[in-house]
């Protein structure tokens, strides 16, 4: 994000997913920074699953909800599947009253159910079902 | 004004004949000014002693204009510490008692502003002005004397004041305003009435106009102080979040429960970056209200382009930027209450309110 200062997010690989956590609001340049430093990772890293951690977002307006698809979606294109999760219960029910779900994105409560998500989603697939999913670290 | 420099015997005798010849004039001047007849003697006696003290240094030909200028120095430092012992009732200019020799340059410039803004001031409402402020004639009296009420010659005096100060702080700009709004605006702002300021569209105006938004600085602080109320400039995509994250504790605040700060700092949200992405700058003003009940208001507004459909701004899917047309449509569906007002070429205003929810 910065070059100086506490990092804003943070993106750990796990397997061969990757675990992206957003650790205070972000503003839309640092949300499309997020995007695209999110996006570069997931191809030199080759992943197959990506976690989006958003529990510290206090808002998730039309442009967040607009990038998180957006994420998801080049995601895919690249071979990765995106599940966000930590959304906090106040911001699902805002987003809901804006008309701006999560849309096609699959959400899961937590990092581990979003790991159980994803393992189940690739089971067989190589990279992630011969190695159980360990809760990892949020903020190092 | 008593510890003036100590006058030595020569010094003075020069001086007394420099008095003889500026004390016309002197009286003139002061009596001018002022109508308390004791009062105006004490300024004479006061300019006299100045202009004693200054005699060895003054060419022969400046002594007149010497004796003007310092008379009415005298009249506009005695209207200012008058009004600053008053100044819990009605402030009309802040200048505080200098130390250094440079800042009694610019306090002398000061005055001459003052005088300036005194002399353009109509004069039956500069007479009562000075008789109220400077002779200390209360307001009683003056309604009197007008054959009016004291409440009426109250409401009068602080829109004079209120004009003083703003021809004031023109005195001080090398240019006259640049558009006819500007006036009225700077008033709105000196008179703190909210009302009126909201009439006049003065938020709007100042985003507009750099000329007011530099002259009316000093002017900012005299709405009626509101603790309830948060302003957030808005220009760029930081200021997004900060609007949102004022609008949240404003309404946490008032007891808004997490649920609907959320609802009300998301709609903040949108509006916020309606104003960066097709205004460039703007402000986002949050305050409470508590009338019919408690509640959150949001204006958010700008001097930007405007739009010619406002109407199309809030219908659903309206592609404007980046393909996101949810903006202002969701916000209204967060707020209870919601108002557009765009004009091509006046910007856009946003107001909307959420209700605190009943138990
Ligand atoms: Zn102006």
């Amino acid at each position: 994000m910065s070059d100086t200062g506490p990092a804003l997010v943070s993106i750990l690989r796990q397997g061969s997913y990757l675990v992206a956590s957003v650790h205070t609001a972000l503003d839309d340049t640092q949300m499309l920074r997020f995007q695209h430093d999110l996006v570069e990772r997931i191809g030199t890293d080759r992943a197959t699953g990506v976690i989006i951690d958003v529990a510290a977002l206090d808002v998730l307006d039309s442009f967040g909800s607009m990038t998180l698809r957006r994420i998801a979606e080049m995601a895919r294109l690249r071979g990765a599947e995106t599940v966000i999760v930590g959304i906090q219960p106040d911001v699902a029910f805002a987003m809901v009253r804006l008309g701006m779900g999560p849309g096609e994105v699959p959400t899961a409560l937590d990092l581990e159910e979003g790991l159980t998500y994803l393992n189940g989603h690739r089971d067989g697939q190589p990279g992630s079902a011969d190695r159980p999913p360990r809760r990892p670290q949020r903020r190092p | 004004m008593s510890s003036g420099p100590s006058v030595d015997g020569s010094a003075q005798n020069a001086g007394l004949e420099a008095v003889e010849r500026v004390l016309p004039v002197v009286r003139r001047v002061v009596g001018a000014r002022v109508s308390d007849p004791h009062l105006a003697e004490d300024l004479v006696q006061e300019t006299l002693l100045r202009i004693m003290t200054a005699w060895d240094r003054i060419e022969a030909s400046m002594v007149e204009p010497y004796a003007i200028a310092t008379a009415r120095n005298v009249v506009a430092t005695m209207w200012r510490d008058r009004d600053r012992e008053a100044r819990n009732r009605h402030r009309a200019l802040d200048l505080s008692t200098p130390e250094a020799p440079e800042d009694q340059v610019v306090l002398g410039e000061e005055q001459a502003a003052i005088c300036e803004a005194l002399g353009r001031l109509g004069e039956q409402e500069r007479t009562r002005l000075l008789a109220h402020e400077v002779s200390g004639q209360d307001t009683r009296s003056l309604a009197a004397e007008a054959g009016s009420s004291a409440g009426a010659v109250a409401a009068q005096l602080h829109r004079t004041r209120a004009r003083l100060r703003v021809e004031y702080l023109l005195t001080m700009e090398p240019g006259p305003p640049p558009t006819e709004d500007c006036r009225p605006v700077l008033l709105a702002l000196s008179g703190g009435s909210r009302r009126r300021q909201r009439d006049l569209g003065v938020g709007r105006h100042l985003l507009g106009c750099d000329f007011c938004a530099r002259v009316a600085e000093p002017l900012l602080g005299r709405a009626e102080a509101r603790e309830d109320e948060l302003r957030v400039p808005v220009q760029g995509d930081a200021d997004i979040v900060k609007a949102r994250q004022a609008a949240r504790e404003v309404a946490a605040k008032l007891g808004f429960a997490k649920t609907q700060t959320t609802l009300v700092a998301t709609a903040v949200s949108e509006v916020a970056r309606n104003i960066v992405r097709f205004a460039g700058r703007g402000e986002v003003l949050v305050e409470t209200l508590s009338e019919p009940r408690a509640g959150v208001r949001v204006v958010a507004r700008d001097a930007g382009p405007g739009m010619t459909n406002p109407q199309e701004a809030l219908a659903d899917g309206f592609s404007t930027y980046n393909g996101l047309g949810l903006g202002l449509p969701g916000a209204r569906r967060l707020m209870d209450e919601f108002v557009l007002v765009s004009e091509p070429g006046r910007g856009t205003t946003v107001t909307m309110t959420k209700w605190l929810e009943e138990d």
